[in-house]
């Protein structure tokens, strides 16, 4: 074999083979898609009849609506305290040397390697012991343990290379302590607290073991698809799935976007 | 002499056990350009540290003209660091980074960019720099923005910490003489540390020599240069040749020659120490020349140092350098019986 053909070969095994992981990995979200648009009550394949009436369905429900507002005030919530818990744990961890910090730094990471359901099964527990009725709002808890280390770990990242000589020559040229986070910490670790946030709020929208054990009477998206499945199937499940899919793609492109904005008018 | 701008006095730090700074007494002249030199972990950096207010002493005081200022926070001291990082803000441009301080205090746009055109000129950058990113400025257009960012600031002392250690040794050439300049052109006191002796001599009025959290020698480089205070200072500045010789009647006893020296009159308590010459001030003695003290070696081998060439000549077990312009060059061979020679004056005597 020429080394020309070698080459080419070599190219096309590599097309080939990410070709199929890709289609491996968007397939299953592409087949949920489709089955949303049929227009028989049971998943059959192939599609005899294409209609898009459960989409009409999904943004007139009063349950979807119940389910969207519960699932989006918890990743809400969860996003906005987790980044503020991460900022400031990630400067504790990068910036300052005290006793215990290593130990610390272990276990605020443990929960990340938990068996969610397992954590889910503990807090719950936890809660009933100590007398607390779960509803929506013990989801928020239960998402936070989880997801806090996470972002704390992201914000960490940036705030590893975060020279702290900045904020000292912020305050030796006369910023107060407010000032200097204001104008010099903040918006020099803002990518991470961006990518940390966008994080946190994916990662709750998107949970199920958590939720499952500890929304109580209440029910989030997933728990509600799950449930669906199990009995009770109709296309809505399908499109629900889709469209909480596509909105997590949104968000990740405008966070995207966003963040190229920002370069390009830093660079300017 | 007038009142001192800062004076140190007992001024010590502690780090747990740790003593980095002990016991500092110093005063710094209005406008002198003042740098402490020592070696790394010798508490030159607590120390500036501490006068620029971001380390808080343990003892002692400082006093700006007169007032002690220990708890005053760096960001009410009327003083300003250039930072060995230089700790340019990445988010901002250069405009924006030398505006800082007045956006601190509250100056106004059209005020600050004015003052940030004329810094600009002053520190010869082009005016169009004022929208530049920082990240694409060279290495020597960074330290020129943050020194215009400590001027914007109108400190009455400007602190360095080793800004120019990262940068390479032409440009730093370059800069050290454009921050003498710069010091002429403000007017300002400079209080600056450094590791290099080379480098505080170039620049400063006077110079205070650290090691191990204690100043060994306070003077003019000259007076450094031509008169260390031990045999630290001495081997500090550079490649010297240091004896070990104790006083005899004759003169300076040195064991490891095995003969008598000639010498500076050494102080009546002067047991044993060192005598210490610079390498410029030994010569090759030639047939009919003479010298107050030679010794025959052998020419080991030669270097060439740009304008200089140095020689290493060794007499048994000692090693001496011997430096010579290029143009009184030695005309010899590696491998020569040569005999090297210097003048009493010529030489200093130093403790351990």
């Amino acid at each position: 074999m020429t080394d020309g053909r070698k080459k080419r070969v070599t190219h096309n095994l590599i097309a080939v083979w990410s070709g199929s992981l890709i289609l491996f990995l968007y397939l299953p979200i592409f087949c949920v898609a489709l089955a949303s648009f049929s227009k028989q009550r049971y998943f059959r394949f192939p599609i005899p009849a294409f209609d898009t009436q459960w989409y009409e369905r999904a943004f007139t429900s009063l349950t979807v609506r119940d389910l969207v507002s519960t699932s989006l005030s918890i990743a809400l919530i969860v996003a906005l305290v987790s980044v503020v818990l991460g900022f400031f744990g990630a400067l504790a961890f990068a910036r300052f040397d005290w006793r215990g910090r290593r130990l610390y730094q272990r276990l605020v990471l443990l929960p990340i390697f938990f068996p969610q359901a397992v954590l889910g099964l503990a807090l719950l527990i936890w809660f009933s012991s100590v007398g607390i009725i779960p509803d929506w709002r013990t989801a928020v808890i239960a998402h936070l343990v989880w997801i806090v280390p996470i972002v704390t770990l992201v914000i960490s990242i940036q705030a590893y290379s975060f020279d702290p000589a900045l904020e000292e020559a912020a305050f030796d040229l006369g910023a107060t302590r407010w000032q200097t986070l204001k104008e010099v910490t903040l918006p020099v670790l803002w990518p991470g607290v961006v990518s940390g946030g966008l994080f946190a709020f994916l990662l709750s929208w998107g949970n199920f073991p958590l939720s499952l054990f500890t929304t109580g009477a209440d029910q989030t998206v997933p728990e509600w698809l799950y449930a669906k499945m199990v009995s009770g199937y109709t296309p809505l499940v399908p499109t629900l799935g889709a469209l909480t899919t596509a909105s997590a793609a949104l968000i990740l492109v405008l966070g995207y976007g966003g963040w190229v904005f920002m370069r390009h008018r830093q660079a300017r | 002499m007038a009142d001192p701008i800062l004076r140190l006095s007992q001024l010590s730090k502690r780090f747990g056990q740790f003593e980095a700074v002990k016991e500092i007494d110093l005063a710094i002249q209005e406008g002198e350009f003042f740098t402490i030199v020592g070696p790394s972990g010798s508490g030159k950096t607590t120390l500036i540290r501490m006068l620029a207010g971001l380390e808080e002493p343990s003892g002692g005081e400082i006093l700006l003209r007169g007032e002690r200022i220990n708890e005053t926070p760096a960001n009410r001291r009327p003083t300003c660091m250039v930072f060995q990082s230089l700790a340019l803000f990445p988010h901002r441009s250069v405009g924006q980074n030398i505006e800082f301080p007045l956006k601190m205090r509250g100056v106004p746009p059209a005020e600050r960019k004015n003052r940030a055109d004329e810094l600009l000129r002053l520190l010869r950058l082009p005016e169009d720099y004022y929208k530049k990113q920082v990240s694409q400025c060279s290495g020597g257009e960074r330290q020129r923005i943050a020194l215009a960012r400590a001027l914007a600031f109108d400190p009455e002392i400007l602190f360095f910490d080793e800004p120019l250690s990262a940068i390479d040794y032409r440009l730093r050439k370059t800069l050290e003489k454009e921050l003498k300049d710069l010091h002429r052109e403000t007017g300002k006191t400079f209080v600056y540390i450094t590791h290099s002796l080379e480098e505080a001599m170039v620049m400063s009025d006077r110079i205070g020599i650290m090691r191990m959290g204690e100043l060994v020698q306070v003077g003019a480089p000259d007076e450094i240069y031509s008169r260390p205070a031990n045999r630290f200072v001495s081997e500090f500045m550079g490649e010297v040749n240091v004896l070990e010789v104790q006083p005899n009647g004759a003169g300076l006893h040195c064991p490891v020659l095995g003969s008598t020296l000639q010498g500076p009159d050494a102080k009546a308590d002067f047991a044993s120490g060192y005598l210490v010459i610079r390498p410029e001030y030994l010569r090759f003695i030639g047939p009919g020349e003479t010298a107050e003290n030679t010794v025959t070696g052998v020419l080991y081998n030669e270097y060439a140092l740009g304008s200089r060439i140095q020689y290493q000549v060794r007499v048994g077990e000692q090693v001496f350098l011997v430096e010579k312009l290029r143009e009184q060059r030695y005309g010899g061979n590696l491998d020569d019986e040569v005999i090297i020679g210097w003048e009493a004056r010529d030489s200093v005597l130093a403790t351990e």
